[in-house]
């Protein structure tokens, strides 16, 4: 049996991952690739569920026995990139309350201590 | 008026009302302006520091250490007449007189940052199982190797306002003092490296990182470059 077409997608979705990793992930043609990967994963549902042996064919075509596996090979690949996009949304969201907290911290730090210490507190450079 | 009257300490605090009100009492002595900045502390850290003449700055949630130094560095640098910033720990670890001597140096003009080094004069107090840690750090860290470091994670650091407006700290938790020594090894700017020592009391020992938690640090290291924007 040919496994080189499975092996293939494998190989390309792990250095998508990648790469993704290490590029910038919200730039809007990342965003776009999410959306057409998005709609090829509808496409496909609908397809799978109205054609059945469409899947076991389609795997048995790319090297892959049955059509089950086949999906749990692509599950695997949809579940990296969701965590990825998670994990790298959370940091981005860190980053936006941490420039948030430092300003509130830093506006109430200089009105309370201005009035606490009795001393100018600088804030305007 | 002091001599010391343009040096700003920035001491992050969390979680530190125990010790905080005498750390900074100690430290005005010789240092007119410390700010403190509360990193969203659940106990009274705040209330303490109000005792003090201390400037308190008060992130209204818990960010991590490395966010706090920002903010309390640009807090610092927001300030009138401030030229020398010093990173201070909060629980007392960390002696004035050290940073005088890193100030005194700075003030020669030989180095835009000084560090602070537990291991160029061996003291006896590090404990052993940290010292070896510590060392394989800096070892086999390429860019504290670089700047020929040999303690690449001491909180004690001094720097003049050019280099204290280029640090920009974005690991917000432990991994900053690594993202400090990579900065400053890409950076211009001339680093050099003093002993000072760390007084190890049970407290600090109890609040100090555990070694486990070099885990997340490297981890944290390994992600750093695709934040870096």
């Amino acid at each position: 049996m040919n496994h080189l077409w499975i092996q293939l997608i494998l190989v390309v979705a792990a250095v998508a991952m990648a790469l993704l990793f290490v590029r910038r992930w919200d730039a809007a043609n990342t965003r776009a690739w999410k959306r057409i990967a998005f709609a090829l994963f509808v496409i496909a549902n609908v397809v799978a569920i109205l054609w059945p042996s469409g899947v076991t064919k389609l795997a048995t075509a790319l090297g892959v026995g049955r059509g089950t596996d086949l999906v749990l090979y692509l599950m695997v690949i949809a579940m990296g990139f969701l965590t990825l996009n998670t994990y790298l949304r959370f940091r981005s969201l860190e980053k936006k309350l941490t420039d948030l907290a430092r300003t509130v911290a830093i506006t109430e730090g200089v009105r309370h201590n201005s009035d606490r210490l009795d001393t100018p507190v600088g804030s305007d450079h | 008026m002091s001599e010391y009257d343009n040096v700003w300490l920035v001491i992050p605090a969390y979680n530190e009302g125990q010790v905080i009100a005498e750390v900074v009492e100690g430290a005005r002595k010789t240092f007119p302006n410390i700010v403190v900045v509360d990193d969203g502390c659940t106990d009274d850290t705040a209330q303490h520091v109000m005792t003090t003449g201390a400037h308190l700055v008060r992130h209204p949630v818990n960010l991590g250490q490395g966010a706090a130094l920002q903010t309390g560095l640009k807090y610092a640098l927001e300030q009138e007449g401030a030229e020398y910033f010093a990173t201070f720990d909060a629980d007392g670890q960390h002696q004035t007189a050290d940073v005088e001597k890193m100030v005194a140096l700075l003030r020669e003009g030989e180095a835009d940052i000084v560090l602070g080094s537990r291991f160029i004069e061996q003291t006896g107090q590090v404990p052993w199982i940290k010292r070896v840690v510590l060392r394989t750090a800096a070892a086999v860290s390429p860019t504290a190797r670089k700047l020929k470091l040999t303690d690449a994670h001491n909180g004690l650091r001094v720097m003049n306002r050019e280099a204290a407006s280029r640090i920009k700290i974005t690991m917000n938790g432990m991994a900053h003092a690594s993202e400090i020594v990579s900065f400053l090894a890409g950076s211009d700017l001339r680093v050099a490296e003093v002993p000072v020592d760390i007084l190890y009391t049970d407290y600090s020992r109890a609040k100090g990182q555990s070694l486990i938690n070099g885990v997340n640090i490297l981890f944290d290291i390994s992600l750093r470059e695709r934040n870096r924007r």
